[in-house]
């Protein structure tokens, strides 16, 4: 996958994954309206290839906007990762040098894989995550639980036990996938599953769609590192 | 541009920079997590006794809702977003935290009930819940002004 394929095949990902954000806040007051139906026009733009340079900077400095208005990150990690991949996006149009745009996009990859390891590292060292207590509360108390249905499952501390190490273990895990193509194919979908599941069970769809958007990015890295050699 | 706009754009950009070097640290611990409480009183000095719970998760949740919440989940983003709010309102109070709060009651009360039934003035609070041994507490953290809110629903 060549650079400039990435990147294009980001943009179009995180316009659709902005577009989704954005619509969300069809309905909402107005002083939120006016920032969110421009950066669905901004999104087409970029979907369709239009300026695309320009249309990244208009939608940092609305990002920017957004950030005063809500005053910080309005929906939490989603947001940041949104931000993240905004401002890579910006760098690698105006910087002048292929080696500082790949160095650029390679950070956006390098974040994507930190994103989980850092989180299993968190967990891992937790020892209620180890032996499920973690989990037991999410379900059991949490904000996060979209039913109270669901939070029944807090009764079930085997199965929130396997769950917890399965997701440390995958967390942890992720970057060795980057070892050949075919294991980094595999620890996206696994990863796009898990993303899949926590938007099942907590709501987080947001998360879903600006991960992906990201996974461009760690396609494009591995296969820069690995056909070198 | 205005020192006040300057100000702006720069603390825009302090925003921005835990984006740009996160830290990824999801879920390391289950901190306390607050439930948002609100009472309608009819006057000024009345003393809150009823509180409701505001947006209580539905009881459940069919498949099909959670596949259609991949694409559409307004309520439930906003809900998480007052969730951070809280969370500042205890962490670093201010005004705009507070403000978000009330007016988004305010706006779901106008939309939801009939508005001469209304009582005029409104005050939420803050419940955490945290597990302490096996036991779920609460607590109430926060009491906010109470608020004439039927003239400034946005």
């Amino acid at each position: 996958m060549t650079l400039e394929f990435a990147i294009r095949l980001t943009e179009i990902l995180t316009g659709f994954a902005f577009i989704q954000q954005s619509m969300e806040h069809i309905f909402a007051p107005k002083n939120e309206q006016i920032l969110f139906i421009p950066r669905i026009i901004l999104c087409v733009f970029l979907i369709l290839g239009f300026e695309t340079e320009w249309v990244s900077l208009a939608l940092m400095a609305l990002a920017l906007l957004m950030l005063y208005r809500f005053q910080g990150p309005y929906n939490g990690g989603s947001d940041r990762m949104s931000l993240l991949l905004l401002s890579c996006l910006c760098l690698v149009h105006f910087l002048p040098e292929q080696s500082w745009r790949e160095l650029v996009f390679g950070y956006l990859a390098l974040q994507l894989v930190m994103s989980y390891f850092i989180s299993g590292w968190v967990k891992i060292i937790n020892p209620e995550w180890r032996n499920g207590l973690a989990l037991n509360d999410v379900f059991r108390y949490s904000s996060y639980p979209v039913s109270e249905h669901l939070r029944g499952l807090w009764n079930w501390p085997k199965l929130l036990l396997v769950m917890s190490w399965a997701v440390i273990l995958f967390e942890l895990i992720f970057p060795l996938t980057l070892i050949s193509q075919p294991t980094l194919i595999l620890g996206l979908v696994i990863a796009a599953t898990f993303h899949l599941a926590n938007a099942f069970l907590f709501g987080l769809n947001r998360f879903f769609w600006i991960w992906l958007a990201a996974y461009p990015s760690i396609i494009w890295l591995q296969f820069r590192i690995f056909d070198a050699f | 541009m205005g020192i006040t706009s300057v100000g702006k754009v720069i603390h825009s950009f302090k925003l921005l920079l835990p984006a740009l070097i996160p830290s990824w640290r999801f879920f390391d611990v289950i901190a306390p997590s607050p439930r948002i409480e609100f009472t309608l009183l009819e006057t000024e000095d009345e003393a809150p006794v009823n509180w409701t719970e505001f947006r209580p998760r539905p009881q459940r949740l069919s498949v099909i809702q959670m596949f259609k919440r991949i694409l559409w989940n307004p309520h439930w983003n906003e809900s998480l977003f007052l969730v951070s709010c809280a969370e500042r309102l205890m962490a670093h109070p201010t005004e705009h935290s507070r403000a978000e709060i009330q007016n988004r009651i305010s706006r779901d009360l106008k939309r939801n009930e009939d508005m001469d039934l209304i009582q005029p003035y409104l005050q939420f609070r803050l419940v955490f819940l945290d597990r302490q041994g096996t036991e779920i507490k609460k607590r109430v953290m926060y009491m906010s002004p109470i608020h004439q809110h039927i003239e400034n629903i946005v």
